[in-house]
């Protein structure tokens, strides 16, 4: 599949993939991260500081280094939970049909309708700010879209030729599912996998911005940019390389996301 | 690829800016954080100084929108400082916190100290001519203390009420069932109009939006989440305010107030330490505006829960103290303008004694205390620990406090040097508060906002207010603090009361309840067009006469520094 | 079809009370009340955990939760909103102030998506892996891979701090000038946020009309209709782009109350006094009623336009009828 991703697509999988080295050797930039020198706050980027400093003094690139871990791993689990929950719920609301797909597609809308912003608030009141919150935060808002569209192409693939043959032939549910559904519905399985991390890194930073996110000091990039409003004109450093960051590994994902799209239904 | 140049186009323009724009040292005396707090940044007076011009529009700025504008219903400070222009109070603090009359001229208090009369001026009155009677003053009163009203500010201070009646049309009288000093300072509040309440639900009553006005300015205009425009009371017989109008506005961000002051749409604001700071390094703020700043009587402090079994030990509260860089606190994140404080007062409270010294900032010594309370890590992990329980909490902090953030960040720093683990949770500020104050937390970053120079300590260190009760939610008890502060509420002669003050402050040194950090200053930012301002330890309002001493240099000044 | 249309219409009620009941029990099972809320950040004043429950009593919250929610449907149903918390006026008139900022702002948020973004994928699609196509596709990626709020804080800094062309926040100047020069004053104020909310889900549509502009192309009755003579604009636009316009639909579905939950950083960034700036005032403040209030309404909206997106695929699609 690597073989047939468009040139921008391997680039994108070049810097994900470098990303992922950068999180791998970010312990080693932990204590430099954490160094709160008082007397270097708010310092414009330099040899010594190549990022400035933040407004206690800590190295900005060293917080930016230790934050991407955090932003990966909340993107990837969260956008693994909501495939997970979304086709799961979707998948059987298709396939089973009837009742229970009332039921489910019920469930779905109540989900897809309920107001985001209320959840992310009540949540962030109730639970620990940890990472688990946060995923589950953003899992719980993002897996009734995978649902519907789960339930669609299931529905499609129910009504399709082989499906039906193995249906006459005998073939139980399960094996049905997984022998035939399940392989063709793989390819765009990845495809929304991918759009669902850009989605969620993007999401995380935007709870941790408003306030409902990581708690200081393990923050993630939006943990970062959500000090510098207050600095924006005398430290214009500490909006601009978290946002970088986020923007880069977003775009990373989203090319490879439309990369993988490309790959998988082009010689169809 | 296109993107991408035009990226790093912006970030080198951006760049180059920033380099103009290096930051210069800010100008002004830096008090000396370390030693004792040192005497008060210079009170402002300029009401005597020039000669005020009349007319003109003041345009000041609210936090957020008032939600009533019924001076019993009134919550915060969006309301004061508009109700202060409309509505007169019974007695008013002068600006050396002592109480002077208004609507009420004078006042007396029997021999046992249970009860007090007031004795209204004649000849005020409403904006609808009616005169401003006794009945007017029972009538406010007896709402506050209803059940069934919602009256923040005022309910407590009149929890002890037990009669309050007219004598006659312009005298009342009220008795308390205790005998406290400072019951006099609750009536520093505005009188609603009785007969305007007539027939109408008290909460919903038409006049809560539309006030009647009995001070020198009246409501003309009200638009929602926008502004609130005041002009003269035509009705106004005593000294007048200067400027015609006065309005409002209702900006929420503090950097957005900021550019608003500068272009020239806002004449006044309050400034946060990093904005004061830009301010300095700011050319076009340096030719239109000046920082305005001053000591009030806040300050800022780490709630410890006391029934915690990790803080229930004084030497442990010692220890913390002394593990927080109040210094370079007060050096880096307030530039200095902050005074440390060793007690449950800032330092120009009439209860503080400057002779006791806070504790030093001292990690070695604190680790001896904390060795000595029991606290040793036994299982060579990093953390202390005492009989299996490890030294680790959980500190609260209010999400939208990047301050209280900030000093928690450099306070776990520490801490954990220390080997004692401190995690920093943001809570949104409705979640947060009702952990503090049902006492469901282990270490909280606070402040404390003095409404009233009322010094006493009763209801917050008394071992008789814990929660839900009231407001001692760190849940402090000591024996000696409790005598003393009882003794203080009886004590009706004040000079009698600063001594027990001071005694009680020195216990609070050597038994703190809490880390109390320090008492920063109040800053402010003014249009050079506005005049005659007046500061006190009570902020910029909230005293008599406040912003009605303030007078402006018409508006074409405003044009011109526009560029 | 008539049928389907009445099963989707009834079955969006169970669905519309699952929300409600939810948003319901989640906001009376959060910690902190309307007292509590009293006085937030700066001001000094606590209140006393007993004063609290006076409070609470006063707002009929001691009363069980079946009650006060039986109570509140009530209302509902005789179209009565309550009154809200914080200043005791209805919250329909809450509402009905904060309306016009949020629908000017998302309003012009959707025109601009739909017109620009259209011809930017019809054209893109029209000639797939062609130069402007490459182009538009770095652009497109770059701008939906922007979050929100730093694209607000790097525009607000550049074009209203450093260059001074477009004002910093808010609706208009304060006094507001009258006439063409208001018209210019409000436009000017639109600008920011209106951009900040637009560019997402602009990028993410151009894509989208694009992709569906391409699969419309290799059908059959595109390469009928050119083989008849009609012109390759005309082939693009009258069959390709109409067929591509399904699924469109059912994505503006999506799109709609995506971007009314969106515009709830865009308004705090830019003092913007929408709708979701009092929906997050209103949470913080434990305003009950306008809280409720504003669920049931975005509720709704959300819900009209997933049908609405439903209906139209199935009118295309019988396959998706059947399956339901």
């Amino acid at each position: 599949m690597i073989r047939r991703l468009p040139g921008s697509g391997r680039i994108a999988l070049a810097v994900v993939l470098l990303l992922w080295i950068v999180a791998a050797v970010s312990p080693f930039f932990r204590g430099r991260a954490a160094e709160i020198r008082l007397g270097e706050r708010l310092q414009p980027p330099s040899l010594v500081h190549p990022f400035g400093t933040d407004d206690l003094g800590r190295d900005l690139a060293a917080r930016v280094v230790v934050a991407t871990p955090i932003s990966l791993a909340i993107g990837l689990v969260a956008a693994a939970m909501s495939l997970a929950v979304g086709f799961g719920v979707g998948g059987a609301a298709g396939y089973l049909g009837g009742a229970a797909d009332v039921v489910l597609s019920r469930v779905i809308e109540v989900v897809l309708c309920f107001p985001v912003l209320f959840l992310l608030l009540a949540l962030a009141a109730f639970l620990p700010p940890s990472p688990a919150t946060v995923v589950l935060a953003i899992g719980l808002t993002t897996w009734p879209a995978d649902a519907r569209y789960a339930r669609a192409e299931i529905l499609k693939a129910k009504s399709l030729d082989y499906a039906r043959a193995a249906k006459a032939a005998g073939a139980t549910p399960a094996r049905i599912l997984l022998r035939h559904l399940l392989p063709n519905a793989l390819p765009p399985l990845l495809v929304s996998a991918a759009f669902g991390v850009s989605w969620a890194i993007l999401a995380e930073a935007a709870l941790s911005f408003l306030g409902v996110g990581l708690p200081a000091p393990a923050a993630s990039w939006g943990g970062i940019l959500s000090a510098a409003p207050a600095y924006i004109e005398e430290a214009w450093w500490i909006a601009l390389f978290p946002g970088l960051a986020l923007f880069a590994t977003v775009s990373a994902y989203n090319l490879l996301a439309e990369g993988l799209r490309q790959a998988t239904t082009n010689p169809e | 690829m296109k993107i991408r140049r035009l990226l790093a186009i912006l970030v080198l323009a951006i760049a180059c800016r920033a380099k103009e724009d290096a930051p210069r040292p800010a100008a002004g005396a830096r008090p000396d954080p370390t030693a004792a707090p040192a005497p008060a940044l210079g009170f402002l007076d300029e009401s005597r100084e020039g000669t005020p011009v009349e007319g003109g529009v003041l345009r000041r700025r609210l936090i957020g929108e008032p939600a009533t504008l019924n001076a019993v219903l009134q919550s915060g400070l969006p309301e004061q400082q508009v109700l202060q222009y409309v509505s007169r109070q019974l007695v008013d603090f002068n600006p050396l916190l002592a109480l002077v009359g208004n609507l009420a001229q004078r006042w007396t208090v029997s021999d046992d100290g249970l009860e007090y009369r007031f004795f209204l001026q004649p000849d005020a009155v409403w904006e609808d001519g009616t005169p401003v009677t006794s009945a007017d003053a029972v009538f406010t009163i007896r709402r506050i203390v209803d059940s069934k009203v919602p009256s923040p500010v005022f309910k407590p201070l009149f929890e002890s009420l037990e009669v309050i009646e007219a004598i006659d049309p312009t005298s009342f009288r009220t008795r308390f069932r205790d005998r406290d000093a400072f019951h006099a300072y609750a009536f520093a509040l505005p009188l609603l109009p009785a007969h305007r309440f007539e027939g109408q639900p008290f909460l919903k009553a038409r006049d809560n939006r539309a006030p009647l006005a009995n001070g020198p300015y009246r409501v003309a205009k009200w638009k929602t989440q926008q502004s609130i425009e005041l002009e003269r009371n035509p009705l106004w017989k005593g000294a007048a305010g200067h400027f015609d109008r006065i309005v409002f506005r209702i900006v929420p961000e503090n950097s957005v107030a900021y550019r608003a002051l500068v272009e020239g749409d806002l004449d006044e604001t309050w400034i946060d330490e990093p904005l004061k700071e830009r301010s300095a390094s700011d050319p076009r703020f340096q030719s239109c505006c000046r920082v305005v700043e001053f000591y009030n009587l806040d300050y800022n402090y780490i709630g410890l829960n006391n029934r915690s079994p990790l803080f229930s030990d004084a030497r442990v509260r010692r220890a913390m103290t002394m593990l927080l860089d109040r210094p370079a606190i007060v050096k880096s994140l307030y530039a200095g303008s902050a005074r440390i404080i060793s007690g449950p007062w800032a330092p120009d409270s009439p209860a503080y004694d400057a002779s006791v010294t806070p504790l030093p900032f001292d990690p070695h010594g604190a680790g001896e205390l904390l060795d000595r309370a029991g606290w040793h890590d036994s299982n060579g992990n990093g953390t202390r620990d005492r009989a299996g329980k490890e030294f680790e909490f959980e500190l609260l902090v209010s999400a939208g406090s990047n301050a209280g953030r900030q000093i928690d960040e450099i306070f776990a720093a520490e801490l954990l040097r220390a080997g004692v683990r401190a995690r920093i949770r943001p809570l949104e500020w409705a979640t947060f508060i009702e952990r503090v104050d049902s006492g469901a937390y282990e270490a909280a970053t606070l402040g404390w906002a003095a409404a009233d120079p009322n010094p006493d300590p009763f209801p917050y260190w008394h071992s008789s207010q814990f929660p839900p009760r009231g407001l001692n939610s760190s849940y402090f008890s000591d024996p000696a603090a409790d005598r003393l502060m009882e003794d203080a509420r009886h004590e009706l002669d004040p000079e009698k009361r600063r001594q027990i003050y001071h005694r009680l402050h020195r216990v609070f040194r050597e038994d703190p309840p809490v880390v109390f950090i320090a008492n920063a200053t109040q800053k402010y930012a003014f249009r050079r067009r506005v005049h005659g301002l007046v500061t006190s330890p009570l902020g910029l309002f909230g005293f008599s006469p406040g912003p009605l001493s303030w007078w402006g240099t018409p508006d074409e000044d405003v044009a011109a520094t526009r560029k | 079809m008539i049928a389907y249309v009445l099963r989707r219409l009834a079955l969006a009620i169970p669905t519309l009370f699952g929300i409600v009941v939810l948003v319901f029990l989640l906001l009376h099972l959060a910690p902190g009340s309307p007292a509590s809320a009293v006085g937030s950040g700066e001001s000094g004043r606590r209140v006393s955990a007993a004063a609290r429950e006076e409070m609470r009593r006063l707002y009929g919250l001691d009363r069980p939760l079946p009650e006060r929610f039986a109570r509140w449907i009530g209302r509902v149903a005789r179209l009565d909103l309550g009154d809200s918390f914080v200043d005791r006026r209805p919250v329909s008139a809450r509402i009905r102030e904060a309306l016009p900022a949020t629908l000017a702002l998302n309003g012009l948020a959707l025109f601009f998506t739909l017109a620009i973004g259209i011809p930017i994928g019809v054209a893109a699609g029209g000639r797939p892996e062609g130069p402007f196509d490459r182009t538009s596709a770095i652009v497109l990626f770059a701008l939906y891979s922007m979050p929100v709020f730093w694209a607000a804080l790097l525009l607000q800094t550049l074009l209203s701090v450093k260059l001074g062309w477009l004002p910093l926040y808010g609706v208009s100047s304060d006094p507001p000038p009258t006439g063409l020069a208001g018209v210019a004053d409000r436009l000017a104020h639109l600008a920011l946020p209106v951009t900040c909310l637009t560019y997402a889900s602009l990028a993410f549509f151009a894509r989208l009309v694009r992709a569906g502009v391409v699969e419309a192309r290799s059908q059959d009755y595109v390469t009928a209709a050119l083989a008849r003579g009609v012109s390759r604009r005309g082939a693009l636009w009258r069959h390709a782009f109409r067929n591509a316009l399904l699924p469109l639909i059912t994505l503006l579905g999506l799109l709609l109350p995506g971007l009314l939950s969106g515009s709830v950083i865009v308004e705090r960034i830019f003092a913007w006094p929408g709708l979701g700036r009092l929906y997050f005032d209103s949470i913080l403040s434990r305003d009950y009623p306008v809280v409720l209030g504003l669920s049931l309404i975005g509720a709704v909206a959300t819900l009209a336009a997933t049908l609405a997106a439903d209906l139209a695929y199935a009118f295309a699609d019988p396959r998706v009828r059947e399956g339901s």
